[in-house]
């Protein structure tokens, strides 16, 4: 399956995915549906005593001021108080809902991202650079929680506001609310036929910011080689370029953005000029009075004032939607390794067994061709074989990181896909060629994924450790289980790590448990250890070995050759040396 | 009427959390500042262009009411003529759209030029930095520094600078014009400025709290996300999924709560904000009311007042806000300025002599923290000669590399090269004559060729002598686009060997006198590992060989091994001396002992 975010998928109509992701995300909302209602309400008050303001005294100048009657303008000006104090009540309660419902919306949306991500599988991570995953997930989503907790309660606000000016407007007088209306007619095409092109500068200028921070990051992460092989002019030229491409499309995006503005500004106040030309005329004929076209004048601007505050957060709507658009990439994406109903399994089954197992990463040559094995509960296997052969990618079909492109394999007989992710798991370890650590403690990292110790007390846990044999490995911290783990820092040498992924993994006690050149940075006393602790292990624990070192293979009952996509089963060690010696076999 | 709205605020405000470290703190803030106004001098004109197109723009949106009430007055007097009025409406309301738009567009363009410059100039610092001072200072931070802190400088010149003459310009003016219409009308209502601004001042200063708050909970969460991509495939084997996800609503509910406590802050505000000047309105009806009834205000300017006040709220609020933008530039721009103020670490070395691999270590100590990581360490290597470094995990043997390529920088001891301190070697010619191959593999999203040829000097002759070395020819010519094949960021469609032999490939595509291998044959096969340490003796014969190995067998005839244990030299010698007079080297070739039969027979 296509993971790679930066290539478009097949395209069947790419603006449905956006707007079903969208109405996904507005279907959350209903469950809000009581809260949102009361703050609809609130705001409608607002809006309604607000929007009374001009007609009060619009009514006050015609009747009390122009008739010189000041009592009548106090009791309206209490009146007004009145209208006032509810807008004050009325607009903290709508604030205060949709500010919450704005952050409880982010939060579930947050949230259903970070599941999607949990959800996709490894191949999803191999195929997009980190950078750019990073990039798209802090900044696009800033970009969308910005535009969700600041201006989305906005437009429905503004657009309330609007809706309630334009009735005020013509109910007061028809033709002259309907000449006041008209620019708005204009704004509303103007903004439709320039809003696609605003969208893309704002998509390319995102794309850029992107770039340039995974760029950032690839130089300064590998700044070691960049110094030691003369290259700090590859990091200039290649962060001056994406600066360069950056620094256009955000001019680019920039003057986009800030078009809407001025218009909206221009036909704003050509509605106002109609108003005041028309509505004199209007009083001239006795159609209208004084009092009437100050009220009038505005509500001209509770109408026009919301539409340019409107067109400050079309910018960043434009905004959010190109950011939505490469976050719903993500959400859209599919986990393409699905659960299999069972069928009914071999009986007398070995632990593992591949059947005609064929591979090919995506957009890749095959790397394993026709495999076919079984391995015995409590034996230990080794698989050696040239660089490049494929013994990785036999470890990671083994434990379900890919799926076979051809072929089964099988866990206990069964269709290792028929298996639920934790049984599965807690029956596979694998410990990764390179290993990973989480920041924070040892302890929190060797417990890591492992609910069943995660209560205990270290004193607790130290028992335990001693009977699994891993006490003296945790003597090469400082600190025991509370040294701390930074996972940018150089603290940690690559042998440490190495040996954390090894207790982590035999903490958990798998029945199958695959060590993938796990101890190849680890010195060959520590490894004499190790070996010692995995002879701890249950009997029936399977172990697969993938190493170069003869010594950490020689103990294994049983050798695999790996090499050009076969899998040979080698008859003893010398054998497979034999094998090693003559290097490539014939493909 | 005026509408103020919570998210225009809260748009304004958002980044306004100062990330003030204990640092910056001592640094005064009107110093700070200076320096920030001060990085605009070189856009002068610009901000000039700017500063005017602003005035021009809102200059003029003034006097739109004022056209309205003279339209009011004329017509209620009987000498109404429109024609003038729309002409002069026509003319005001085209001024101002020209101007906001030129100003918009000045301003958009000065804010990207002052960020790519600045960018530049950043990024050109940090890349003349050493290593040390990388690792010192972050990456991660680095990178908030050329993207978020230049974000908010950004912000500073696209909004600061514009708004707050803007805003300033109106507060004056209209209180100006809405003094000479009649000032008993105008006090009253002018009152309402520093009753918004108290409000504000409040409010804001409870706010700084969370917005702190809300910074940190956004590194958190960007933490989880990030190492939740990074460790995608551990999740996956531990399925620990579940766990990833408890962490990250950990945070993502904080970011909620302080994000609640936010909006009910301004929810507060905003209708007080909205009340206080809504004041202002009913003061103009009934006070204004009692002046045109008395006869000394026309109804035409009772109209202007009210047009004013409208004009007059928005910048208040906004010029509140704007001083939040600083705030958070003037923080920003510390921490850049900091980078850049670094003193750049010495590889002001001038010597341009040729090495001839002559390597001696002096009392070298370099501790990490006030943990030792190397102690008083001495050695020496002869030129052209083979030497080993075994040692535990952790032993130091990486940094003692690290040390010899000049990367990092002892605590105390001298480097020599050839006699001459490694400090007087022009970095770029010494580096050039060594070849380092580090422990993990460091591709870059670049053609197998440029991986490999990574330094400018490397010439095709050299290229295809590394390739034959390393025994990647096979390998390359099975690339259905051979040296052309784009290599992905982490080199996810390699194998560990293969990743392993293109980084040999291109420290010895260098032609250096000295090579250093860290851990090279952990990942490659014993076969090809034997091919090539062979090739590389055939084919460069007058390599200096420092190679870091937990293997024994292939180290037996190297001229020298050092045994490095917790950072110390336990013992230096050849294999045979070593075996007699070493019992720590002893057990480790005992713990290879089981193979070495193998070894020896191959």
């Amino acid at each position: 399956m296509n993971y790679n975010l930066n290539i478009p998928p097949e395209d069947t109509g790419k603006k449905k995915s956006t707007l079903s992701s969208l109405k996904i995300m507005f279907s959350e909302m209903v469950e809000e549906k009581r809260t949102l209602l009361t703050a609809f309400i609130a705001m409608v008050i607002t809006a309604a005593a607000n929007l009374m303001g001009p007609i009060i005294i619009g009514y006050t100048i015609d009747n009390y001021i122009q008739t010189k009657e000041y009592k009548g303008v106090l009791i309206f000006s209490g009146i007004l108080l009145g209208m006032y104090l509810i807008s004050i009540a009325a607009g903290y309660v709508q604030s205060k809902l949709m500010g919450t419902v704005g952050q409880r919306m982010l939060f579930t949306f947050r949230n259903n991202l970070f599941k999607k991500l949990q959800e996709l599988p490894v191949d999803f991570f191999n195929q997009n650079k980190a950078g750019d995953l990073i990039s798209r997930i802090n900044n696009d989503a800033d970009r969308i929680n910005q535009f969700f907790s600041q201006s989305l309660m906005q437009f429905v606000r503004l657009i309330l506001i609007m809706i309630g000016a334009g009735i005020f407007l013509l109910s007061i007088n028809l033709p002259l609310g309907a000449a006041a209306l008209s620019p708005a007619i204009i704004i509303w095409a103007f903004t439709k036929f320039t809003t696609p092109w605003v969208k893309h500068r704002n998509a390319v200028n995102l794309k850029n910011v992107g770039f340039l921070s995974s760029e950032v990051q690839e130089s300064l992460n590998n700044f070691k080689v960049v110094v030691a092989f003369n290259r700090r002019d590859y990091f200039r030229k290649r962060f001056d370029e994406a600066n360069q491409n950056n620094y256009s499309s955000a001019v680019k995006a920039g003057v986009a953005n800030n078009l809407f503005m001025p218009v909206y500004t221009l036909l704003s106040n050509i509605g106002e000029m109609v108003v005041l030309a028309f509505g004199i005329y209007l009083i001239s004929t006795n159609h209208f009075t004084i009092g009437l076209l100050i009220s009038f004048l505005a509500y001209i601007n509770s109408f026009y004032n919301p539409l340019r505050q409107l067109a400050a957060l079309w910018a960043s709507f434009q905004i959010a939607l190109a950011a939505w658009d490469r976050i719903s990439r993500i959400l859209n994406m599919e986990n393409d390794m699905p659960y299999v109903e069972a069928k009914e399994s071999e009986t007398g089954a070995s632990l593992m067994s591949f059947r005609d197992v064929s591979f090919a990463y995506p957009n890749g040559k095959e790397v394993l061709h026709h495999i076919n094995f079984d391995l015995e509960r409590g034996k230990t296997y080794a698989f050696v074989g040239p660089t490049g052969g494929g013994k990785t990618t036999t470890a990671s079909l083994i434990s379900r990181l890919y799926d076979p492109t051809k072929g089964t394999v099988l866990l206990n007989g069964r269709d290792i896909r028929s298996y639920s992710q934790d049984e599965r798991t807690q029956k596979i370890g694998f410990i990764l060629q390179e290993p990973f650590l989480f920041s924070g403690t040892i302890r929190e990292n060797i417990l890591y994924g492992n609910e069943a110790f995660q209560q205990y007390k270290n004193g607790e846990l130290a028992n335990i450790l001693r009977e699994a044999g891993l006490e003296t490995l945790l003597q090469r911290f400082d600190n025991g289980l509370e040294s701390k783990v930074d996972i940018t820092g150089d603290g940690i040498s690559l042998g440490q790590k190495q040996l954390i992924a090894f207790m982590r993994a035999v903490l958990r006690k798998p029945d199958l448990l695959i060590l993938d050149e796990a101890t190849a940075n680890i010195d060959t006393v520590t490894e004499q250890l190790l070996e010692e602790i995995l002879q701890k292990l249950p009997d029936t624990t399977t172990k697969v070995i993938i190493a170069h070192r003869l010594n950490t293979i020689a103990s294994a009952d049983e050798i695999y050759f790996v090499n050009t996509g076969e899998v040979v089963r080698a008859g003893s060690l010398n054998d497979a040396i034999n094998m090693l010696k003559q290097g490539k076999m014939a493909s | 009427m005026i509408r103020i709205t919570t998210g225009f605020l809260l748009f304004l405000c958002r980044d306004f959390s100062l990330k003030m470290t204990k640092k910056t703190k001592q640094v005064p803030e009107k110093k700070s500042q200076a320096k920030l106004f001060a990085l605009l001098k070189p856009y002068r004109g610009m901000i000039i262009l700017l500063v005017v197109f602003t005035l021009l723009g809102n200059g003029t949106n003034l006097v739109i009411p004022k056209i309205i009430a003279y339209g009011i007055d004329s017509y209620s007097h009987g000498h109404f003529i429109l024609r003038t009025i729309i002409t002069e409406f026509l003319i005001a309301t085209f001024i101002i759209f020209v101007f906001s738009y030129l100003q918009s567009i000045v301003q958009t363009y000065a804010s990207e030029l002052v960020a790519r410059d600045l960018r530049k100039k950043l990024s050109d610092k940090i890349s003349r930095q050493s290593y040390a001072f990388i690792q010192k200072s972050n990456p991660s931070r680095l990178l908030t520094n050329l993207t978020s802190d230049m974000d908010s400088v950004k912000m500073f010149v696209a909004q600061a600078v514009s708004t707050i003459v803007s805003s300033l310009f109106i507060i004056i003016g209209t209180c100006v014009l809405l003094l000479t219409i009649d000032w008993k009308l105008a006090l009253p209502v002018i009152m309402i400025i520093p009753l918004i601004g108290i409000s504000f001042y409040i409010v804001l200063k409870k706010a700084r709290v969370f917005f702190r708050r809300s910074r940190e909970v956004i590194d958190w969460l960007n933490k989880v996300i990030n190492e939740s991509i990074l460790g995608a495939a551990i999740i996956r084997v531990i399925n620990s999924q579940t766990q990833e996800y408890r962490k990250f609503i950990a945070a993502s509910s904080e970011a909620r709560d302080i994000g609640i406590s936010i909006v009910t802050l301004f929810a507060t505000l905003m209708p007080i904000i909205q009340f206080v000047a809504n004041l202002a309105i009913l003061i103009i009806l009934a006070l204004g009311g009692h002046f045109v009834i008395k006869g000394s205000l026309t109804l035409g300017n009772f109209a202007a007042f009210n047009s004013y006040i409208a004009i007059l709220i928005f910048p208040i609020i906004v010029i509140g806000f704007m001083s939040n933008v600083i705030a958070r530039a003037t923080a920003s721009y510390e921490r850049i300025d900091r980078v850049m103020k670094a003193p750049e670490t010495s590889e002001e070395g001038s010597l341009e002599e040729s090495l001839k691999g002559n390597i001696e270590m002096k009392n070298i100590t370099v501790s990490y923290e006030g943990k030792p990581a190397l102690k008083d360490v001495s050695f020496s290597i002869k030129a052209g000669s083979q030497t080993a470094i075994i040692g535990p995990t952790a032993a130091g043997k990486t940094q003692l590399l690290y040390l010899i390529t000049g990367l990092i920088k002892p605590q105390e001891g001298t480097v020599w090269f050839d006699g001459i301190n490694i400090e007087e070697y022009k970095k770029e010619l010494f580096r050039n004559q060594i070849g380092f191959v580090f422990q993990d593999s460091v591709l870059f999203n670049l053609s197998l060729r440029e991986n490999i040829a990574f330094n400018d000097n490397v010439t095709d002759e050299s290229l295809n002598k590394a390739l034959e070395t390393a025994e990647l020819m096979e390998f390359v010519n099975s690339l259905p686009d051979k040296l052309d094949t784009m290599i992905s960021e982490r080199g996810t469609s390699l194998s560990g060997g293969q990743k392993q032999r293109i980084m040999l490939a291109r420290a010895l595509a260098l032609n250096p006198k000295i090579l250093l291998l860290d851990d090279f044959t952990a990942r490659v096969d014993r076969e090809t590992e034997r091919k090539i340490l062979n090739n590389v003796i055939v084919n460069y014969p007058d390599l200096t060989l420092i190679s870091v190995t937990q293997k024994i067998a292939p180290i037996k005839n190297y001229n020298q091994l050092i045994l490095l244990m917790e950072g110390e030299v336990v013992a230096t010698g050849k294999h045979k001396d070593l075996l007699e007079s070493c019992p720590e080297y002893i057990q480790i070739y005992n713990s290879q002992l089981s193979t070495s039969h193998y070894e020896l027979q191959s």
